[in-house]
């Protein structure tokens, strides 16, 4: 595999869920298995032994095939006191992982997927926001993102025009953050975070850091879980089911400036498991 | 079966199953179509896959006389012209945003569809109406075997089921699939064509059997 996401980090385990018994799970094509050594420390090895390299960070167990050039990267606001960190679970969703990816950075889907709780008709219009790969971070950036919501978080009761940042820190992991009702210039924190089984399977794992301190833990997890089983409808029914690299096969718009950015930057990184190369 | 040398058309779903106002799928040699009746009666055959993210257009929705895919909205017309785009309501969506529709045509309670202009209509069964559409997953051959009858030159298969003459249209769907179209006489009672659909189920476990014994050997 000449593909230079062998050498990136993916999540593989919740860490609050992995006993010593562990877990067999699927990176990348390759059968793994993920298991507890101590309170702290987890191992993680191939089916020949070979013992790969292991993080624990942000709820998630976190490994990977070859050798990573850079460590795990960073989420401040994840250390942040007061928020409350949710482990949303996993999803497993019949589609590359890159699509996966690509969907969460849109919102021009959510009156029509998710109608009436992150959007509805007519509220339909996506203004312009900016959107610029940070050469330094190596990073997608998508700013200044506004859509009205009926009900942003399970903290919102009513609708709100609500703002925000998207960020792509690895070829199969996003960062969220979004206005937070209950502390007015705060933003919510929600992940997700990709585990590729192989080019058209994956499992999501989505991951909460939150300023809401009043609903309960099995609300919120409800709540997210549901959105992503709305988007699952949609990730198995695209097609191809790998993401299309060369332009041509799909038609953009100026709403979908991130996603077009997100596929600019794999392409220039060589990133392509899960990816289409040649219009069929 | 069809289509043929002598029927370029495909039926591909009983008048009945698409009312005004919905869309399901459907299955052409010329690949996946959404199959929409606009809310004045009209038929459509969509390519299955949105020209903006690819979703598939079967699982969106009818609104008035238009298609729209149930992931970003974007609706469609008759003619395969892209007509909104939500996300930017007050952009006139460029000419070359297209569903590349193919022809339809209704003929007696069945729906057929073709990718060019044809100067034959499709065929009339006179006297008989369709009962329901079915996917067999078994070849052609399996289901004239089931059938004890083989297609005659029009691509019809005249059997009998429950006790009654039956004519089937068939369409090879790939290898080890085929879609059945099952005819019943016009006049046939309530009772002989619960008869018949009943038999269809009966032959539909035969032809798969024959072919999963196929398979084995
Ligand atoms: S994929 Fe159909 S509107 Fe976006
Ligand atoms: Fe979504």
């Amino acid at each position: 595999m000449s593909d230079p996401m062998i050498d990136e980090w993916y999540p593989v385990a919740l860490f609050s869920k992995l006993d010593a018994a562990g877990r067999d799970t699927l990176l990348m094509g390759h059968p793994i298995h993920v298991a507890r050594t101590g309170s702290e420390r987890v191992a993680a090895t191939e089916a020949d032994g070979r013992s790969l390299p292991v993080r624990i960070r942000y709820g998630h167990v976190w490994t990977s095939l070859g050798e990573p050039k850079k460590e795990l990267f960073d989420i401040p606001e994840a250390d942040e006191p007061g928020r409350r960190l949710v482990d949303v679970g996993v999803v497993r969703v019949r589609c590359s992982p890159l699509r996966a990816v690509e969907n969460f950075l849109d919102i021009a889907h959510f009156p029509f997927v998710h109608t009436d709780i992150l959007g509805a008709e007519p509220h339909t219009e996506v203004e312009k926001y900016d959107v610029e790969i940070r050469e330094k971070e190596d990073e997608v950036w998508a700013t200044k993102v506004k859509f009205f919501q009926p009900q942003a978080a399970k903290s919102a009761a009513g609708g709100i025009t609500t703002d925000y940042m998207y960020r792509v820190p690895a070829p199969t992991c996003s960062v969220l953050y979004k206005t937070c009702p209950p502390r007015p210039g705060e933003w919510d924190v929600i992940t997700l975070f990709v585990q590729p089984l192989t080019e058209e399977l994956c499992d999501v794992w989505p991951w909460m850091a939150l300023y809401d301190d009043e609903a309960d833990m099995t609300d919120l997890i409800h709540f997210q879980q549901m959105i992503f089983l709305q988007d699952r409808s949609i990730l198995e029914n695209q097609i191809p089911r790998r993401l299309p690299l060369d332009p041509g096969m799909e038609i953009p718009t100026r709403a979908d400036m991130t996603s077009v950015a997100y596929r600019r930057w794999l392409k220039r990184h060589n990133y392509t498991y899960g990816a289409q190369l040649v219009a069929q | 079966m069809f289509p043929n040398n002598w029927c370029k058309w495909t039926p591909v779903a009983l008048s009945a199953d698409v009312p005004a106002g919905t869309v399901i799928p459907a299955w052409t040699p010329t690949g996946d179509v959404a199959l929409w009746r606009s809310q004045s009666g009209q038929l459509s055959a969509s390519s299955d896959r949105c020209p903006h993210r690819g979703m598939r257009l079967s699982h969106g929705f009818v609104r008035g006389e238009a298609l729209a895919c149930i992931y970003h909205g974007w609706s469609y017309g008759r003619d395969g012209a892209c007509l909104r785009i939500p996300a930017h309501p007050d952009l006139q969506p460029p000419a070359s945003i297209n569903t590349r529709n193919q022809i339809t045509t209704e003929r007696e309670g069945i729906v057929w569809v073709v990718n060019e202009a044809q100067d034959e209509p499709p065929p009339s069964f006179d006297g008989y109406w369709p009962l329901r559409s079915m996917t067999f997953q078994a070849s052609i051959a399996a289901l004239e075997a089931a059938a004890g009858a083989k297609a005659d030159i029009s691509g019809l298969i005249r059997c009998t089921l429950g006790g009654e003459t039956a004519f089937l249209l068939a369409v090879t769907k790939g290898e080890a699939e085929t879609i059945v179209h099952v005819l019943a006489d016009k006049n046939a009672s309530l009772a002989q064509r619960i008869a018949i659909s009943q038999a269809g189920e009966q032959l539909r476990r035969d032809a798969e059997s024959a072919d999963a014994l196929e398979g084995a050997n």
